[in-house]
């Protein structure tokens, strides 16, 4: 119980404090390939700071559930990042099932950010919501043809063992088709622009529009802790851990965790970002990848 | 024991029809009191997995009476009282004497026969005596629907129930009745060592289906339960529903079932569960949107169910109690979320008057309390966690996987009903993050709206109460973990191995230490916002000086990204006036979604057998001359018959 309890903490301390170091280093790759000098890497560290001691401005439509609704959202995140195996060490939490916990914590989080939206009775903020809720729809799809392929090439259904083994079969488009999730679900380029000015082409950043202070400050960390936990599975896809020494495994992890934020910089420098009618077919693509790497595992698994 | 516990349930039914008149309250506490008879003996029987039968030799119909009541029935009768009881409370104040004078007297009346016709179909172990209990709580429906029917569109929501309350009817006699002719006798119990009963079950699969509302044989359902009074709508989607499943497991327990009718099962859920939340999306009235997801649910309980036959027909107990466990929860879970959205919903009408989603707004100032506890039942019925929703999916996820996994027949097909599971519970957060967001957030959008007001503690009890059903069995699965699988091994005793539930104890005790850390962290940040100082401001709407809550986003905008992608099946009508000119006068949009199956299928269904049945009429039209005429071509007939091949 106690290991438990340390194994926990360990992993709630070391996800929540790097969680803000990706967005900071996807923003500075952007200005490095833009020929910026860009701001710090630890902007997002200073910026959480400074939230944090600010008063709140609250929409006058809104409810308390506007703030206690952000409070969950974190918490559900948090939940689903302590779900996953970190290299060698499986999860204290993890179960027989617990990836679909995973995915159900994930939509705990978004029906209380986009419900926290439709709180302020702002049609941006609407807008912002019913892009999220009905993209998620592909998504999660995505998402589940994906956990259902790790799950069948390591007949579980558990995270922590899901993505032990090395790479099986159907990595090459399960990654890609992740990838495209992984753009999708935090909100980067193409499918939305974390830095865009326009209200109304926004997704994530529409739906905060009336958050202040503390509570801004649980979303943004939030947002950041959802990019790492989204980097840690994909990874951890590739990746087969447990092979070397618990320090060289965390390194690796790390070193493949930066290589990927460093592709998302890279995929947000070089890429335009897509009209809206487009997006449901390019994460139709992406759900695609996931559904062949899941057919590709069900033949490899056949006795 | 548990006769003497039904024999009081049954003294006290036949009470509350003689007190209905005049009497609301005794009459409640008569209602309630039967309701905890037949509780307390589904319970024991739960418990212990005794099976308790009764045979009379008092003849009604020519049938000796015989009851029995295992754990599947108690099982269901649970449920049962559960809703039912939780709706008797609510429709006491919701349908009272003082606001409906005309009809309250004569909806209790017609609500005890409801409760007492369906717990005699929990029981019946005789078919000719099922099939009259079956068409009483049938017609008690009826008149519960239509208790209003002062309205036209009550009276046309009856006459669609009714008809297709008898087409399922007619299929169920042709299959008592068939039944009754092979076996000898109208007594119902195991027949699986009779192979040739199997095809009977497909007539069971209609009858049943229509009943239970799955795709496509829904077609009564929305207007049905959107037009009854609310406590009504409660009930039929939290208990009638189910009783058609509890139909087509019991019979597919005694009966064998041919291995196409349980792919049929399977696969109808899945096409039930996602077209049943696109055609939620598309609704503006909160009452049928509701019912559109009732049709979502029994989509998701025959995926457990349908997959639950295959494993038992191919003999793999494994996956097949966890799907099985899977589906019998959620009716539990669909029965208690279902009721207490209806029962929010029905608050929502008694305080403003209206079911348009569009008109409504703001309500979480006037209505907290009914605020929360839709907000709890929608969480719960998208499958969140901690609540109960999700223990049941989980269920059958996981059973699902296990097909797959062990490459069972067809294992791709499980794959897919996975994938499409999840999809199916995308789309329910998105239906719901819709409907709490415009009806109880944002701002009222009319007066009705902002001059709403919360609803009487006989009200919000049974709310409360049925929120906290979907918190227990969230928080401790466990617990019910031993009705469900005495139910599934009363269902079939080979999936009855110990199934030694670890995984869902975990489950159980992430969903504890969940509710915990969300409870601290909504406080923790709600004080920290507290001591940094908190203001109130207008929401920021990109500058513009007047805002009006009309400005605010619609339910019908807020789902049409979705319902685009569905507009196959959905066919929304656009109705409206585009802006012309230069400078544009008058404009407006209005989409709407139809009954596409009702007007597209059925309806020309319908006309087509009119026509048939008005052409065949010609015959019949009095005239000597005509019936000599028929009378000589049939003579004939014979003749030709019997020279050309019946004589040996």
């Amino acid at each position: 119980m106690m290991r438990v309890m340390l194994h926990l903490g360990a992993q709630v301390l070391l996800l929540g404090l790097l969680a803000p170091l990706l967005p900071g280093l996807i923003t500075k790759v952007k200005a490095w390939v833009a020929g910026r000098r860009g701001p710090p890497v630890l902007q997002l560290y200073y910026d959480l700071a400074r939230l944090w001691q600010k008063s709140v401005v609250l929409s006058s439509a809104a409810s308390p559930g506007h703030i206690a609704g952000i409070a969950v959202a974190w918490v559900a995140t948090l939940g689903a990042a302590l779900l996953l195996p970190l290299g060698p060490w499986a999860s204290p939490v993890g179960f027989r099932g617990d990836a679909i916990l995973f995915v159900y914590l994930l939509a705990l989080a978004r029906f209380c950010t986009t419900l926290a939206a439709l709180e302020t009775a702002s049609a941006f903020e609407g807008m912002g919501a019913a892009r999220e809720v009905s993209f998620a729809v592909l998504t999660e799809a995505a998402v589940m043809a994906g956990l259902l392929a790790l799950g069948l090439q390591s007949a579980s259904l558990s995270l922590s063992v899901m993505l032990l083994p090395a790479a099986g079969p159907a990595t090459a488009l399960l990654v890609l088709g992740l990838f495209i999730v992984l753009l999708c679900e935090n909100c980067r380029v193409p499918f939305d622009d974390p830095n865009t000015h326009l209200e109304l082409t926004m997704i994530h950043e529409a739906m905060v529009l009336d958050h202040s202070g503390p509570p801004l400050a649980a979303i943004l960390h939030g947002a950041a802790l959802k990019l790492l936990l989204f980097s840690l599975l994909l990874v951890q896809i590739v990746l087969p851990a447990g092979a070397s020494s618990p320090a060289l495994a965390l390194a690796v992890l790390a070193g493949a965790v930066l290589v990927l934020t460093l592709l998302v910089g890279l995929t947000e420098a070089l890429i335009a970002r897509l009209a809206f009618n487009r997006v449901p077919l390019f994460l139709t693509t992406g759900f695609l990848l996931c559904l062949f790497a899941l057919f590709v595992a069900w033949k490899a698994g056949r006795p | 024991m548990i006769s003497g516990l039904l024999l009081v349930s049954a003294g006290c039914g036949l009470a509350a029809l003689a007190v209905a008149k005049g009497a609301p309250r005794l009459w409640l506490g008569v209602v309630l009191a039967g309701l905890a008879g037949v509780l307390a003996a589904a319970v024991l029987v739960l418990a212990s997995g005794a099976v308790w039968e009764w045979r009379s030799s008092w003849v009604l119909g020519g049938e000796g009476m015989h009851l029995r009541l295992d754990a599947l029935s108690a099982f269901f009768a649970a449920l049962l009282t559960v809703v039912g009881g939780a709706a008797s409370i609510y429709g006491g104040s919701y349908w009272s004497e003082a606001r409906h004078p005309r009809s309250a007297a004569v909806g209790r009346c017609w609500w005890s026969v409801l409760l007492g016709s369906l717990t005699v179909v929990l029981l019946q172990a005789n078919g000719l005596h099922f099939l009259i209990a079956w068409e009483l709580f049938t017609l008690a429906a009826y008149f519960l629907i239509t208790l209003d029917r002062q309205a036209g569109e009550v009276r046309r929501a009856g006459w669609l129930y009714l008809a297709a309350s008898h087409v399922g009817t007619l299929c169920l006699f042709a299959f008592f009745a068939l039944l009754a002719a092979r076996m000898g006798g109208w007594d119902l119990g195991p027949m699986r060592d009779h192979p040739e009963l199997a095809p009977l079950f497909w007539l069971a699969l209609v009858g049943f289906g229509i009943k239970s509302g799955m795709f496509p044989l829904h077609v009564w359902l929305p207007s049905a339960h959107a037009n009854a009074p609310s406590h009504v709508s409660a009930i039929l989607s939290g208990v009638t529903l189910k009783i058609g499943i509890y139909a087509l497991v019991r019979f597919s327990g005694w009966l064998p079932v041919p291995e196409a009718a349980a792919w049929t099962l399977a696969g109808g859920g899945v096409v039930s569960a996602v077209l049943g939340v696109a055609f939620a999306l598309g609704q503006h009235d909160l009452k049928r949107l509701l019912a559109y997801h009732s049709v979502e649910n029994i989509g998701i309980i025959l995926i457990g169910f349908g997959f639950a036959l295959v494993a038992s027909a191919h003999g793999h107990p494994a996956w097949g109690q966890l799907v099985m466990a899977g589906s019998l929860l959620h009716v539990w879970n669909h029965g208690l979320f279902k009721a207490l959205l209806f029962l929010g919903a029905g608050s929502v009408l008694h305080a403003t008057g209206t079911r348009q989603m569009s008109r409504l707004g703001g309500l979480w100032r006037a209505m907290p309390w009914t605020t929360g506890c839709f907000v709890l039942g929608a969480a719960a019925i998208s499958g969140l966690p901690p609540l109960n929703g999700l223990v049941s999916e989980w269920l059958i996820f996981l059973g699902l996987f296990d097909a797959a996994a062990a490459h069972a027949p067809a294992s791709w097909v499980a794959l897919a009903a996975a994938i499409l599971l999840g999809v199916t519970g995308a789309l329910a957060l998105a239906c719901f993050v819709k409907v709490c967001g415009v009806v109880f957030f944002g701002l009222p959008r009319t007066a009705a709206a902002a001059q709403a007001h919360e609803s009487g503690w006989a009200m919000r009890g049974p709310m409360l109460a049925l929120g906290a059903g979907c918190l227990a069995i969230g928080l401790l699965p466990v617990l019910f973990y031993g009705p469900v699988a005495a139910a599934t091994a009363a269902w079939n005793p080979a999936l009855a191995s110990a199934f030694a539930p670890t995984p869902l104890l975990a489950l159980g005790a992430w969903h504890l230490m969940l509710a915990a850390l969300l409870l601290l962290a909504g406080v923790a940040l709600w004080d920290k916002v507290r001591r940094n100082g908190l203001r109130r401001a207008l929401t920021w709407d990109c500058g513009y000086t007047a805002p009006t809550p009309r400005m605010q986003y619609t339910g019908g905008s807020f789902a049409g990204i979705i319902t685009g992608w569905f507009a196959w099946i959905l066919c929304p009508a656009h109705h409206g006036r585009a802006p012309e000119g230069p400078f544009p006068g008058q404009a407006s949009d209005a989409v709407h979604v139809p009954e596409t199956v009702l007007e597209k299928w059925i309806g020309p269904l319908a006309s087509g057998v009119m026509f048939l049945a008005a052409n065949v009429r010609q015959l019949q039209q009095g005239r000597v001359q005509a019936y000599l005429f028929y009378l000589v071509v049939g003579i004939l007939l014979v003749l030709v018959v019997a020279f050309a091949g019946g004589a040996p």
